[in-house]
């Protein structure tokens, strides 16, 4: 396809046109620069009176000078244009870029996981522990249907036969009903599941 | 890199002050009574050297531009790889808070018990 051989024509004519005035401003501030020190020169003969021609050449060396800083401003529009071209389509940067942010992203994600994994692990004994004492005591108020985790894992664990349900486990979550209680209880399960909305027919 | 490119330009910009910067020392002692010689021989040759440097420069970042351009917008994102990272930091700010909670709640009966 020949279309994918060359640029587009809007880029070509870009590129060109980049060209083009990094040329011209270039010979402008060089040609500018060396009139400017041709008219210091100090000649003897004029054609007019001193003053006219010092007036003449003040005038024009101030030309001159509006001309170079001109084109100097303009090679600083054409660098921020060329950078912006090149963050647009400079392809194999751009995709060295994004591979790096995503294996810099995907590090951080990992790291946290680990943490928090870390953090599980160390935390489970202490949680269960605090569960129990919990649910044991007189503050906790919950439905005998709820099984507290401890609970619900001690039967699991006595429960030799199949045919108990799949939500032995889960049966915290999934009983979920009724109110919450006036006591202070801030969490009705520790074990995460939090949907205390859910309501059972 | 990209930024090796971008840190180039950079670097393009600083030279075309450089240029601005070394015309007018070079008109500056021009206008002086006396001269000297070897600052005017040093600024000019100044002048003269970031010119050319700024046009090569500049010219081989268009030429590489032309290579490597196509008419095709970039489609990559680092999108899901910030979405996965967002929520692990969500994890983990979900359960420091739920760590607080429970802190205090501990906290709380054992004062009780005090």
């Amino acid at each position: 396809m020949a279309t994918q051989r060359g640029l587009p024509q809007s880029k070509e004519t870009l590129l060109q046109n980049y060209n083009k005035r990094l040329k011209d401003d270039v010979r402008s501030i060089v040609d500018n620069f060396s009139e400017i020190i041709k008219t210091a020169k100090i000649e003897e003969e004029t054609q007019v009176s001193r003053a006219t021609q010092g007036e003449q050449d003040h005038y024009e060396m101030h030309v001159r000078a509006a001309n170079i800083v001109r084109a100097g401003e303009s090679l600083m529009k054409l660098v921020s244009d060329l950078k912006q071209f090149l963050i647009l389509n400079d392809f194999p940067s751009v995709n060295d870029a994004i591979t790096l942010q995503n294996q810099q992203l995907r590090t951080l994600q990992d790291e946290c996981d680990k943490k928090l994994t870390s953090l599980r692990d160390e935390i489970a004994v202490d949680l269960y522990e605090l569960e129990e004492e919990y649910y044991s005591s007189s503050y906790s108020l919950w439905d005998t249907t709820d099984l507290p985790l401890c609970e619900a894992y001690r039967r699991r664990d006595s429960w030799a036969s199949p045919g108990t349900g799949p939500g032995s486990a889960q049966g915290d979550g999934e009983e979920l009903d009724g109110p919450p209680s006036q006591e202070t209880k801030p969490q009705h399960h520790l074990n995460g599941h939090g949907t205390s909305s859910i309501e059972k027919p | 890199m990209a930024n090796e490119r971008l840190r180039a330009l950079e670097e393009v910009e600083k030279e075309i002050a450089m240029i601005l910067q070394c015309a007018g020392n070079v008109l500056l002692e021009l206008s002086k009574d006396k001269h000297n010689a070897s600052f005017l021989d040093r600024q000019l040759a100044q002048f003269l050297g970031s010119v050319n440097k700024i046009e090569s420069e500049l010219s081989g970042q268009i030429r590489y531009l032309t290579q490597v351009a196509t008419g095709q917008p970039h489609e990559g994102s680092t999108y899901s790889a910030r979405k996965d990272c967002q929520m692990a930091l969500n994890r983990a700010e979900y359960a420091k808070v739920k760590l607080g909670e429970l802190g205090r709640t501990c906290e709380v009966m054992l004062d009780q018990q005090l």
